[in-house]
């Protein structure tokens, strides 16, 4: 059973370091991706309209990347190009969202007798890692997107740190005058890293239906966008802390997942809300945040 | 005066764009965007009950908006507003039960009134309080408050809250003796939306001519300034979180005791949201709230007359849609009307100075 | 002749709320220091920044070395050999000095111990002794704007442009400010120095151009001009110093605010404010000299109760406030004028009159049963407008709408008549045009004749010279003593802003 749910934990985490990654990278730049929610959504959608319809889970993922791309895309011209409030643009495009994939699952499908069903990504075992007791069954297999996430990992350290992307990307967040003094457009670093982040956080959306689910519903998200967006801001904009948060809020995750079986007299409502919970105990004890000084203010040269 | 009327144009304008982008989306099902809303509005303008409607639907929004709206302007971002009103509705709901037909129908309405104001104001005040005393993140702890209030309420309704025929996740129904009065014979509109036009006002007063209400819009937008002018920030962020969770709270009233008479799983689930975005549509303006509402009301009826024309199968779900991007529009049009007023300011510069 | 490093032609430029450049034309010279003399919002920094790219203009044409080019972006301004060093350092305070100085000069992978030894040799070769491993932001001022020269440095920099690059230095530092810019000229590039200090122009500038409210008004060589011509040039008009009596023994009056041994001691670091003792009595001005970031904020902010001393009292006429709250404070009659209004006086997108109850709040006076007396507010508002001489149409205006100077008036209006004993400025005078910053010396001399106690902390030492009864030079969180105004000459003072006490006999401190 503890294998099990620890199989679990780190298959539920996927989506939400992938969500998280995604999102230190943006907020990195000063910009909060405020749509994130709205975003795994598109993805969740698009990854099963994709499949669904070429029958081919590739193309779901591309799909699913691609509407991920295009909220980011429009959450990008709002607050970058207009200048707009983050959390303002962020709700609208959230309900939009939501209004988006209702509204085309019905005009693509009508209403169908039986709940629409695709298949899921298979879970590939390492060779040779996957053979080692307890670790090998819980790292080692998972499916393809689970891998991505890994791989993303020792990326993103090395380019947010390493490498000169990274450093404008910093220094973005924390002073935009030393950036655009250098000689970069402020408002063009910020606008591609919400797009490439719009990307990933599509890729996680697409996990919940074509990684694990196998179908969709509007409420297949259920507010994890936003438990990614929050795994962010409590592992201090840093990839490694978006990791350590990940794996916590996966195993919270996984075990209220393992529990919503049960019924009773024992709250089992109390361990579903835990991630929530979680999110607020750490948010309001957790002191010393390194906060990006510029998270969340527009940049406009001539003001 | 004159900036004020300008940016209820720019408002005007930006919704109707947003409602032809709307339309024109309605061609993906095949249909004729055109006839598809004239019947749907004839359906509505010839029927009585179905023009109350729009009153119903918008008294929960009123209040859902004003509970962002409050916060708003003083730059606070109260995203919990759903989570406030499910716990106004779970004290609305308790008492009903537990008072019906003990006390007069006017006593209980006056205590389910003050409970479910007092309930979401209980939530709301912890917002801010963990932000007052810990500094935390008022968005992050107010959007995951409500994951926690709809998880309680589910275990309310499997357990304790739960009906005598323990069948459903859901209450039984109160007596009609806990009913708000209705007010419009005909249809289902009910004191609720008076209370809410009324508090609406109140509110308006309240932000703009009274000390608190200073304070609260003082501390939002410059809390450095209004620390040195001796207000303690920490007290308004309590204060006016708590307000702004009461007013999500009364929308528990108007639901359980003017609408739906019960309490069940997924409870009016999107009007959190919804209470948001007519927020910004109003630009914060609580007067505004009253006529944003309406309009999301009418297009919610538009929504479901929509989806019952027969032979045309268009989905409810047409509304968010709608709503979404009526949204963007509008967020869209401050940029616009900021750009253009920057231009002339500049161009009038010009002339002036060369 | 060779063509000349960079020739602007005709530019005008123009922002929603003023023009700031008005058909301006400038030619800087190969080897040559250029200073851009005038006041604070006469255009000069506008212009210099339409060079670099960071303003795009709307009329008018660039030429570097002859040739008319296209300069959009910092970028563009770059790749034709120009730097800029902004007034406020555009440094990254949590990144290192070598992090700071490749930031967009590198691609790919940065081995970033290569960088540091590298960037180490380039400092050396200029006589810049600044640790590259550390965080920008622990450093000192002098420090982060050699980081900044390093950058210019770092990508070839033949056009140097300075924003009043003296503003936060000491002046033995900038002395030696000076001498770089000497030699960096020597080697036959070009320097642009923004400011409205006089006395470096004479030293350093080969030419000098003057600006007055965005345009050039003269242009003179160093030699055929002196200083009392530039003054005129720069000011446009005479103006009438705010008269000081200098006979008048101001420490006679009762003493109203007393600070008894008051340190700031944080739980790390060194302190901020170190064993503060003073007193400052009705009808004085008490100034406080020193280059800024030196303990004259918290200072401040210990007066207005923003923070609490570690240790020792703050008198009010007697009585210990040490532990009131700001509101009790502002009720005991102490107005104070903050160095940021913007951060800490004003609300931009409120109204005038809504700003002005910004610190009434809690004053009866402007409340009916917990309802806002707005026609009372309202009228009083526009008397302000109209005693301050504000720009202004009436109370209904957005206090972000007005111009700085406007705002000030505003803001300084509103703590005198709230500061009934005690007032308290911050660089009151910080970025104002010549015009705001007159009314508001006149105003603080009122205030001092009516009887009242004034603390003004100034950066600038004329200001200080001008206004001030007697002067506390800070130093690193300390009095480095307390002087009577004349008994210390410039040179003087200047050491003791730097933290070192002068030769001979130190002056016993009042």
């Amino acid at each position: 059973m503890v294998v099990n749910i620890l199989t679990r934990a780190i298959m539920m985490s996927t989506p939400l370091l992938l969500g998280a990654l995604a999102e230190v990278y943006a907020e990195r730049t000063g910009m909060m991706v405020c749509a994130i929610e709205g975003i795994f959504l598109m993805g969740a959608w698009g990854g099963f309209v994709g499949t669904y319809l070429s029958g081919s889970m590739l193309l779901g993922i591309v799909l699913a990347v691609v509407l991920g791309g295009l909220m980011a895309l429009l959450y990008a011209f709002v607050t970058v190009t207009l200048g707009q409030q983050q959390v303002v643009t962020g709700t609208a495009l959230n309900i939009l969202a939501v209004g988006i994939c209702a509204y085309f699952q019905r005009v693509l499908f009508g209403v169908p007798t039986t709940p629409l069903q695709i298949d899921t990504l298979p879970k590939l075992a390492i060779p040779l890692l996957s053979k080692i007791p307890f670790v090998g069954e819980i790292f080692f297999h998972q499916n393809i997107l689970t891998y991505l996430a890994y791989i993303l990992i020792p990326v993103s350290i090395f380019v947010l740190y390493k490498t000169s992307l990274g450093l404008t990307l910093r220094s973005t967040g924390e002073n935009p005058v030393a950036v655009d003094v250098a000689g970069i457009n402020v408002n063009r670093v910020r606008f591609l890293t919400v797009l490439v982040a719009g990307g990933i956080s599509g890729l996680a959306g697409a996990f919940y239906t074509v990684g694990y689910l196998g179908m969709f519903t509007s409420n297949v998200i259920g507010g994890r966008g936003w438990i990614a967006f929050a795994i962010c801001f409590l592992g201090n904009w840093s990839p490694k802390g978006a990791v350590l948060g990940t794996l916590a809020f996966g195993l919270a995750d996984a075990i209220s997942v393992y529990f919503r079986i049960g019924t009773g007299a024992f709250p089992t409502e109390l361990i579903i809300a835990l991630p929530y919970i979680l999110t607020i105990l750490l948010t309001i004890f957790r002191s010393n945040f390194k906060v990006p000084a510029q998270l969340g203010i527009p940049y406009s040269k001539e003001s | 005066m004159k900036t004020r009327a300008n940016v209820l144009l720019y408002n005007v304008i930006a919704v109707i764009v947003g409602l032809a982008i709307s339309m024109a989306l309605l061609a993906f099902m095949h249909v004729n965007p055109f006839e598809v809303c004239g019947k749907a509005l004839s359906k509505i303008i010839t029927d009585k009950y179905n023009l109350g409607e729009i009153l119903v639907k918008a008294t929960p929004l009123i209040f859902t908006s004003l509970a962002f709206a409050f916060t708003y302007k003083a730059n606070l971002f109260n995203i919990g507003a759903q989570g406030q009103f499910l716990m106004g509705s779970i004290v609305a709901v308790a008492i009903s039960l537990a008072l019906q037909g003990k006390v007069p129908t006017f006593v209980l309405l006056l205590i389910v009134l003050v409970a479910s104001f007092a309930a979401g104001g209980a939530v709301g005040g912890l917002i801010g309080a963990a932000k007052a005393k810990f500094k935390a993140n008022e968005f992050l702890v107010s959007m995951m408050s409500t994951y926690v209030i709809s998880n309680f309420m589910d275990y309310l309704l499997r357990t304790s809250l739960q009906e005598t025929k323990a069948e459903y996740m859901q209450t039984d129904a109160i007596a009609s003796s806990a009913y708000l009065p209705n007010i419009l014979p005909g249809t289902r509109v009910h004191l609720g939306f008076v209370l809410a036009v009324v508090v609406a006002i109140l509110v308006s007063v309240l932000l703009n001519h009274t000390q608190l209400g200073y304070q609260i819009r003082a501390v939002g937008r410059n809390p450095n300034a209004a620390n040195l002018g001796g207000i303690n920030a920490g007290l308004i962020y309590i204060i006016s979180f708590a307000i702004a969770g009461g007013l999500a709270g009364l929308a528990g009233l108007t639901e359980i005791n003017g609408v739906q008479h019960m309490l069940l799983r997924e409870f009016n689930a999107s009007i959190g949201s919804y209470g948001i975005g007519i927020a910004i549509l109003a630009n914060g303006n609580p007067i505004g709230c009253i006529f944003a509402s309406l309009l999301f009301g009418f297009l919610n009826i538009m929504g479901t007359t929509m989806g019952r024309l027969p032979g045309m199968n268009i989905p409810a779900s047409i509304i968010e849609l709608i709503e979404g991007i009526v949204m963007i529009c509008v967020i869209a049009s401050y940029a616009l009307r900021y750009f253009v007023d920057n231009r002339n300011k500049k161009k009038q510069m010009r002339k002036a100075g060369v | 002749m060779t063509a000349p490093a960079v020739e602007l032609q005709h530019i005008t430029k123009c922002f929603a709320k003023v023009v700031a450049n008005k058909d301006v034309s400038l030619t800087v010279n190969n080897g040559e220091v250029v200073a851009l003399l005038g006041e604070n919002g006469a255009g000069k920094s506008t212009i210099m920044k339409i060079l670099y790219g960071l303003y795009g203009l709307d009329e008018g044409k660039i030429f570097v070395r002859g040739e008319e080019v296209q300069i959009k972006t910092p970028a563009d301004a770059m790749a034709k050999g120009i730097a800029m060093i902004q007034q406020h350092f555009s440094l990254v305070p949590t990144h290192t000095a070598a992090e700071n100085i490749i930031l967009g000069n590198v691609r790919g992978y940065i081995p970033i111990k290569n960088y540091e030894q590298k960037l180490k040799k380039i400092a050396l070769e200029h006589g810049f002794d600044v640790p590259m491993d550390r965080p920008v932001g622990e450093l000192a001022v002098g420090q982060q704007q050699k980081i900044e020269i390093l950058k210019a440095l770092y990508i070839n920099t033949s056009i140097l442009i300075m924003d009043e690059p003296t503003a936060v230095l000491t002046p033995q530092e900038s002395e030696s400010l000076m001498q770089f810019i000497k030699e960096f000229a020597a080697k036959g590039n070009s320097v642009v120095f923004i400011t409205h200090k006089m006395k470096e122009v004479m030293e350093v500038a080969d030419r000098i151009v003057v600006m007055r409210n965005g345009v050039v008004v003269a242009e003179k060589r160093r030699q055929e001009t002196t200083e009392q011509e530039l003054a005129r040039l720069m000011i446009g008009q005479e103006l009438t110093p705010a008269v000081r009596d200098a006979s008048r023994d101001t420490t006679a009056g009762e003493g109203v605010l007393q600070f008894e041994n008051v340190s700031l001691q944080p739980k790390k670091g060194t302190a901020l404010l170190n064993d503060i003792d003073f007193t400052i009595h009705a009808g004085e001005i008490f100034g406080i000299a020193g280059v800024s970031g030196n303990g004259q904020d918290e200072l401040c902010d210990i007066i207005s109760g923003v923070r609490q001393p570690t240790s020792g009292r703050v008198l009010l006429a007697g009585k210990d406030i040490s532990k009131e709250s700001i509101r009790a404070r502002n009720a005991f009659g102490i107005g104070y004028v903050p160095v940021d209004r913007y951060r800490d006086a004003m609300i931009k997108d409120m109204n005038l009159a809504e700003n002005i109850l910004l610190k009434g709040v809690f004053d009866k006076k402007w409340f009916n049963r917990g309802f806002i007396r707005h026609k009372k507010l309202n009228a009083y508002t526009n008397e302000l407008i109209e005693r301050h001489r504000v720009k202004a149409n009436d109370y209904n205006d957005l206090a972000g709408s007005l111009s700085g100077g406007n705002q000030q008036k505003i803001v300084l209006g509103r703590e005198v008549d709230i500061g009934s004993r005690l007032l308290v400025f911050n660089q009151p005078t910080r970025g104002l045009d010549m015009g705001a910053v007159d009314r508001i010396h006149h105003v603080i001399m009122e205030e001092k004749d009516n009887g009242k106690a004034v603390l003004l902390v100034s950066t600038e030492l004329s200001e200080i010279f001008e206004m001030c009864d007697r002067i506390a030079v800070m130093h690193n969180g300390r009095f480095m003593g307390i002087y009577r105004n004349g008994e210390l000459t410039t040179e003087q003072i200047g050491l003791l802003m730097a933290g070192i006490h002068f030769d001979g006999e130190e002056a016993a401190a009042l």
